[in-house]
């Protein structure tokens, strides 16, 4: 695979146009443009406030964005709107069906903490989906299974340690049947041993499910190891874009260099 | 009731008489009674024997000689009178608001009621009676030769300026709240007579072999019905047949029955009838059987009963009108914000009392002023169930505000990542989360829910504090009902706490703490 465009045979899966966001008349993003084909794993790195986040909620509309399109399997599924923009009721309709097909880990796991385990992840096939009572548990099962915490189905999230909980937002998000997920530093919140838990079931999904995912990761050995593309992120714009051979090998930017010393990392790393 | 209530229910029927305006072509009141063959009267059970009150026998019979010359009103009338009870001082303004067609209730006919309503044919006559102990009848003869003595009455009554105006000093008249106060003081010999309206004096102390009632009377006063203004032809029909019933002897011998008969009541034109026997109701019956006392517990336990329905109905009302306030406070719109707001701050920044009163006098104004034949006309409980809740939700809108808010933004998010509507996610996600932060202090609004609700008493709903004041007054053992009423406050609250603190260690089990708050993103 080259840095610069994917197969021709490959379907599109997801196509970002030009996306540009501002934050009151501060622009966080600057013009972002992505193609990312099905089974593709996108890493994104750069220093914090280079506008990671905020892509990355801007793909499943958390964040409103002012310019450029995203489109899905060619299709339009969101486009730009001046600042302050209240929503249609078809244009909400239109971003609550681009959410269902984008799933989102978070940080912080978001866990509801008032519902079980099994519940967690079955909530989103039974009330968005509307799949019947047993359709949507087998299907949480599966995942929890996936996972590997289908024992902990029944327990309160909150009495799982991180990384269970992380693994169950995940299967959480899985249960949608998405195109493509998003991780939001799914591991910055987890200390070592429990992010290698989490990082082996992504490796999972990647190597066996073939999942599409854009990841924003500090952890650079993970991010050499499972991505077929690395994006490297700058004041809102995407400086660097190649294979992860091309962006930790040869390192072709200044800031990238910088960005890539180790002790520079350690600084930057919650 | 307190003075400041007193001049408060006066402002309120002021404003709103200022929107009455009878619509041309809406029957009088006197068509809608025969139309529906309903007289509504009102009257104060708790205001006193033996006028109307509570069977000391069985409270839960209200008796009274006035209960049954309404009873003979309306058998000659073709209809069936019903009871709307009240505070004796919110009667008239009952009326006026449509809430009854009638008082009768010792109303007494003076010129400044005149001015505020129509007043029948007066029903009897009564005069002010001085009573001695017994064992002075040598001494005192006459109202004179107790001049310089002590004299007790009943506080802001005639028989108070009576003495004022004869050269009795404020210092030698004592005055009581209750009726029967002067008797015992009388008795103990605090005082060297009393002086009451006869009516009084005759129930309270008329068979007392130790008390003395002069014979000689003063200041005459007559009671009416009072309706009105805009009712006259109600007026020709009661009248009608009031001087029928004074002419038959019926009232007459219903005065006999109730020993109120007296020569002054035929210069009313009252035909004593055929001699009857005295009611054992018509005397104050002092000591209490264990039949009676079981009767008061079963009718202070229903009181309770509905202490307990008012606050089961208006809580959870008050939680949905305060979730539906919270929502349009965090609404973006101003125009959805303001009003809320504004609502808010009027219910905490206003006395529950004031709102119980505004709304139950407002909503048959409002009635009217709409035309809506009476749908607006609510059972007194009903508007004690508004009023809580309306009043309450104001609160809990803040609560669930706060609580809201303590939500983590991640929940949203969260939900709104799998797909789900703003709608969905508050339902399965948010909501149920606030919940179990704001039921803690939820459940202390309960509480103290429950002992607000007597603040409804006022408008006679027949909650716990309303019965056992009315038992108190008719029994004669009022601070000992007031505190029965308290030990049942206390038990009830303590249940609402014990259930809600179960309620609270279960749903913690499923988990309440909300999850780590969310970092700062970029």
């Amino acid at each position: 695979m080259t840095h610069s465009s994917p197969p021709a045979s490959a379907e599109v899966l997801l196509e970002v146009q030009g996306l540009k966001k501002s934050y009151g008349g501060h622009q966080v993003l600057k013009g972002i443009d992505l193609t990312v084909t099905r089974a593709d794993v996108f890493s994104i790195i750069g220093p914090n406030g280079c506008g990671k986040s905020t892509f990355l909620r801007c793909l499943n509309l958390l964040e409103n964005y002012q310019e450029g399109r995203v489109l899905l399997r060619g299709e339009v599924a969101s486009e730009g709107r001046p600042e302050g923009h209240h929503p249609s009721r078809a244009e909400e309709q239109r971003s609550r069906q681009l959410r269902q097909k984008v799933g989102m880990v978070f940080q912080q796991f978001n866990l509801f903490p008032h519902l079980s385990v099994l519940q967690n992840v079955l909530i989103g096939p039974r009330k968005v989906l509307h799949r019947r009572r047993e359709e949507a548990e087998a299907i949480a099962e599966k995942m929890l299974r996936k996972v590997g915490l289908l024992e902990k189905a029944h327990a309160n999230p909150l009495t799982l340690s991180g990384g269970q909980q992380q693994r169950v937002a995940i299967a959480r998000a899985l249960a949608m049947d998405p195109d493509i997920v998003l991780f939001d530093e799914a591991t910055s919140a987890l200390d070592p041993v429990l992010t290698n838990e989490v990082l082996r079931v992504i490796k999972d999904l990647v190597y066996s499910d073939g999942m599409t995912m854009l990841l924003i990761t500090h952890d650079m050995d993970f991010a050499r190891e499972i991505s077929d593309q690395v994006l490297f992120m700058e004041q809102g714009r995407i400086a660097v874009q190649g294979t992860p051979d091309y962006i930790f090998r040869e390192r072709p930017t200044q800031s990238l260099r910088e960005f890539l010393e180790p002790d520079a990392i350690t600084t930057r790393t919650p | 009731m307190p003075h400041a209530a007193r001049s408060l229910l006066l402002g309120v029927v002021l404003v709103l008489s200022a929107a009455t305006a009878r619509g041309q072509g809406q029957p009088t009141t006197l068509e809608r009674i025969k139309q529906t063959g309903v007289l509504r009267w009102g009257a104060d059970p708790s205001g006193g024997a033996p006028f109307c009150f509570n069977n000391p026998r069985d409270p839960h019979q209200v008796v009274g000689f006035e209960i049954e010359l309404m009873a003979l009103l309306a058998r000659r009338m073709g209809v069936r009178p019903e009871l709307v009870r009240g505070d004796w001082n919110s009667l008239i303004p009952s009326m006026e608001a449509g809430r009854i067609d009638v008082v009768l209730n010792g109303l007494e006919i003076n010129e400044k009621r005149k001015d505020a309503v129509l007043f029948s044919t007066p029903y009897f006559r009564f005069a002010q009676q001085l009573s001695i102990r017994a064992r002075d009848r040598d001494r005192y003869r006459n109202l004179d030769d107790l001049k310089g003595k002590k004299i007790a009455v009943l506080k802001g009554s005639a028989a108070e300026d009576l003495l004022l105006s004869q050269g009795w000093t404020k210092d030698e008249i004592i005055g009581f709240d209750d009726s029967l106060k002067p008797y015992d003081v009388l008795k103990h010999r605090r005082v060297e007579g009393v002086l009451c309206e006869s009516i009084i004096a005759n129930y309270y102390a008329g068979t007392d072999s130790r008390i003395l009632i002069l014979p000689a009377t003063f200041d005459p006063g007559e009671y009416a019905l009072a309706l009105r203004k805009t009712d006259p032809d109600l007026l020709v029909e009661i009248n009608r047949h009031l001087e029928d019933l004074k002419k038959s002897g019926e009232l007459g011998e219903l005065y006999q029955r109730w020993d109120l008969w007296n020569d002054q009541q035929e210069e009313l034109g009252i035909v004593k009838g055929r001699p009857q026997p005295v009611d054992p109701l018509a005397h104050r019956v002092s000591g209490l059987n264990g039949e009676t006392l079981l009767q008061i517990g079963k009718e202070l336990l229903e009181g309770a009963g509905y202490t307990l329905l008012l606050t089961a109905v208006s809580m959870p009302l008050a939680l949905l009108f305060g979730l539906g306030l919270a929502l349009l406070t965090r609404a973006r719109r101003w125009w959805w914000r303001l009003p809320a707001q504004i609502y808010i701050q009027i219910i905490r920044g206003t006395p529950l009392l004031v709102q119980v009163f505004v709304i139950y006098f407002s909503l048959p104004y409002l009635d009217e002023v709409l035309d809506l034949g009476g749908w607006l006309v609510w059972p007194e409980l009903a508007v004690g169930i508004l009023c809580l809740s309306a009043n309450y939700a104001a609160y809990e809108a803040e609560i669930h505000r706060a609580g809201l808010e303590a939500v983590p933004r991640g929940q949203r998010e969260a939900a709104l990542a799998l797909g789900m509507t703003e709608r969905q996610a508050f339902l399965y996600v948010i909501f149920p989360q606030s919940f179990r932060i704001i039921l803690p202090p939820v459940i202390n609004d309960l509480v103290s829910m429950l002992k607000d609700s007597c603040i409804v008493s006022v408008i006679g709903v027949g909650e716990l504090l309303y019965v056992a004041q009315s038992i108190g007054k008719s029994t004669f053992m009022h601070a000992q009902m007031l505190l029965a009423a308290a030990f049942l406050y206390l038990v009830m609250s303590m249940a609402a706490d014990f259930l809600g603190k179960r309620l609270e260690a279960r749903l913690k089990q499923s988990g309440t703490t909300p999850v780590a708050g969310h970092a700062p993103r970029h």
